[in-house]
C-alpha cells in the first residue's frame, strides 16, 4: 500500500525527549498531519550532522526540519547548542547548492506540545509547497 | 585478465625489489603505530597473499596518495596508481574508507552530478572585482565556497582566495569568466575510487567548460590544476585549453620579480609547504616561493622540503584519525623550528588540515604558527 507521495517527502529529525513526546502528544490527541512527512527519531538531536542532512536532500526529501529540547533543558546537556552551529553550517550548504534557506528549519518544542509540533509542519509545508514565483 | 592481476601487471608490482625506500618516507608507516603498514608490505602483500588480504590492509583506504613513495622508488613501482586502482575495484565490492566529516562533502560531490542542479555558487562576486561573460581566461575557484561553509569556524580562507585571486588578475589586466554551473572537479571522488561520480562530475564540467569559448583556466587549488590537467584528457577528455595554477601564470609576471628593496631588514620570516598536487604531482616547486619572496617574505625552509615534503595528513577525506593528526602535529613542529613566523601553502585542504590540527585543544602550543595562502598573500602586496 502507497500511503506517502512520492518527491515530496519532508524529513523531521527529531529528539527522543521533548521533541518526539510533542509528536506523540499530537497523536494522541488526534491532530493530523500530511503523510508526506516522515520523522526521524534520534536520541538527542546533538547527533544531527550536516551530512545526514545533505543525504536527506540527495534522496529527495524536499524539507528537513531539525526538534530538539527548548533552550536549557537538553537531555544530555548540551545536545540543543551543538545543532545550532551544525543547522548554520548546513544552511549555508544547502543555499549553496540552490536550496532556499526555509527548506530546512530548526525549533525546540516542549514535551506535550502536540498543537506547536503540527505548526512547526505546517510552516515547513507551506514554505516548500510555496510557488516559485513567489520565493 | 582478472582486474585484480591487471592491476598487479600495470603497475610494476613485479618490479618491486623490497628495499623498503618507500617504507622509509611513507609518513603513514612512521606513525601507524598501531599495526606495521607499509607500501612495500602492501604490493608484496598484493603479489604473495592476494586479493582479500591486499583489501583488508588498512593502508588501502590510509594511503595519502602523498606520491613520496611513488617518486623515490628505484624500480618505477606505479603505487599511486596501483592504490587509485585497486580502490576502484574495492568499491566494486562495497569496500570504501571512513565516511569522514559524515559523509558531507561525497554527498556534495554527488548531488553535484545533478545535469539540473541550480548552484548558488557565486555569492562572493561583487564589488569591484571585473569579470567577463566572455573573456579568454576562467577563474575556477572549485569547492572554495563549499569549504567556506563547511570549514569557515576553522577561521579558513577560503572566500578569501578566491577573491584574491581575482583581484590579482584584475591588476594584470585580465577579467576571468567564473562559471555558476561549475561543479566539484571530481578529484577526491577518482582519489576514492568512486570513478562512477568522478565521471558524471568531469563530464559536466568538460561541457560547461568546452562552451565558454575560453583559452586558458586558471585555478587557486593544486588538486582542481592537476585533475583538470592530467585526469580529465585520460578519463573523459581534453578541455581544449591551457591549465594552470595561479602560481605557474605569475611566474612570468613581474609579481614574481624580487624588488631589490625586499625583503627587506627584519622581514617577516615565512616557510613554505609544498601541496602534494602541486609539487610532486605537477613539479612546481619554484614559483611559489619565488611570490613568496617577492612579496617581502624572508623565505626559510622545513626540515623535509621540495620533493621531500611532507603531506598536510589527510587526502580526499578517506581517512582522519590519530595517525593524521600526529603527521599534521609533526608537520607543524617543524613549521615551527624554522623560526618562521608564518605558514604559507598554496592549496585549501593543507589550510583546513592543519588549522582543525591547530584547534585540538589537547595538542599544544608549539603547533600555533599563523597559517595563509599563498593567493591571499600576494594580493596584499597589490
Amino acid at each position: 500500500m502507497k500511503t506517502k507521495q512520492p518527491g515530496r517527502r519532508i524529513i523531521v529529525f527529531s529528539c527522543n525527549w521533548h521533541a518526539y513526546n510533542s509528536l506523540e502528544t499530537a497523536g494522541k490527541q488526534g491532530i493530523s498531519y500530511p503523510s508526506s512527512v516522515v520523522p526521524i527519531r534520534l536520541s538527542c538531536l546533538g547527533r544531527i550532522t550536516p551530512g545526514m542532512i545533505l543525504k536527506a536532500f540527495e534522496q529527495g526529501a524536499v524539507g528537513v526540519f531539525l526538534m530538539g529540547c527548548p533552550p536549557g533543558d537538553c537531555h544530555y546537556v548540551t545536545g540543543n547548542q551543538l545543532v545550532e552551529q551544525v543547522f548554520l553550517e548546513t544552511r549555508s550548504l544547502l543555499n549553496l547548492l540552490g536550496y532556499r534557506e526555509n527548506q530546512l528549519q530548526l525549533d525546540f518544542l516542549n514535551a506535550g506540545d502536540g498543537a506547536a509540533f503540527v505548526e512547526n509542519l505546517q510552516k515547513i509545508i507551506n514554505a516548500v509547497e510555496e510557488p516559485l514565483e513567489n520565493r | 585478465m582478472n582486474p585484480f592481476k591487471e592491476l598487479i601487471q600495470s603497475n610494476r608490482a613485479w618490479y618491486c625489489l623490497d628495499c623498503g625506500k618507500c617504507s622509509s618516507v611513507c609518513p603513514i608507516s612512521l606513525y601507524q603505530v598501531a599495526e606495521y603498514t607499509s607500501p612495500r608490505l602492501f604490493i608484496e602483500t598484493a603479489l604473495v597473499c592476494g586479493e582479500a588480504s591486499t583489501f583488508d590492509n588498512s593502508l588501502l583506504w590510509s594511503c595519502l596518495t602523498c606520491g613520496r613513495c611513488t617518486e623515490i622508488c628505484p624500480s618505477e613501482v606505479g603505487f599511486l596508481d596501483f592504490i587509485q586502482e585497486a580502490r576502484q575495484i574495492a568499491r566494486g565490492k562495497d569496500l570504501s574508507g571512513d565516511c569522514t566529516h559524515s559523509g558531507m562533502i561525497e554527498t556534495w560531490g554527488r548531488m553535484m552530478t545533478d545535469p539540473k542542479l541550480q548552484q548558488n555558487r557565486l555569492d562572493w562576486v561583487g564589488g569591484d572585482l571585473e569579470l567577463s561573460a566572455d573573456g579568454d581566461t576562467i577563474y575556477f575557484p572549485g569547492c572554495l565556497p563549499y569549504y567556506q561553509a563547511a570549514f569557515g569556524d576553522l577561521g579558513i580562507d577560503g572566500i578569501g582566495i578566491a577573491t584574491a585571486a581575482v583581484k590579482i588578475l584584475n591588476a594584470l589586466g585580465i577579467q576571468p569568466q567564473v562559471l555558476a554551473d561549475e561543479r566539484c572537479c571530481g578529484h577526491d571522488q577518482f582519489w576514492q575510487g568512486d570513478l562512477e561520480t568522478f565521471q558524471r562530475l568531469a563530464k559536466l564540467n568538460l561541457d560547461l567548460i568546452r562552451s565558454t569559448g575560453a583559452k586558458r583556466l586558471i585555478t587557486t587549488c593544486p588538486e582542481c590544476a592537476y585533475t583538470l590537467k592530467n585526469i580529465y584528457p585520460e578519463q573523459v577528455g581534453d578541455l581544449g585549453m591551457e591549465v594552470l595554477h595561479l602560481t605557474e601564470l605569475l611566474a612570468g609576471t613581474e609579481l614574481a620579480v624580487q624588488k631589490a628593496d625586499l625583503p627587506g631588514p627584519g622581514a617577516a620570516r615565512a616557510t613554505y609547504q609544498d601541496p602534494c598536487r602541486l609539487g610532486r604531482f605537477s613539479g612546481i616547486y619554484q614559483e611559489p616561493r619565488d611570490l613568496i619572496e617577492a612579496s617581502g617574505f624572508q623565505l626559510v625552509e622545513m626540515e623535509h622540503t621540495g620533493r621531500a615534503s611532507i603531506c598536510c595528513g589527510t587526502s580526499c577525506w578517506s581517512t582522519c584519525g590519530q595517525v593524521n593528526k600526529k603527521i599534521q602535529t609533526e608537520r607543524l613542529k617543524e613549521a615551527r623550528l624554522t623560526g618562521a613566523e608564518i605558514l604559507i601553502t598554496a592549496c585549501i585542504k593543507c589550510q583546513i588540515h592543519f588549522k582543525c590540527a591547530q584547534h585540538d585543544s589537547n595538542l599544544a602550543e608549539e603547533n600555533q604558527i599563523v597559517i595563509r595562502d599563498i593567493t591571499s598573500i600576494i594580493a596584499e602586496q597589490l
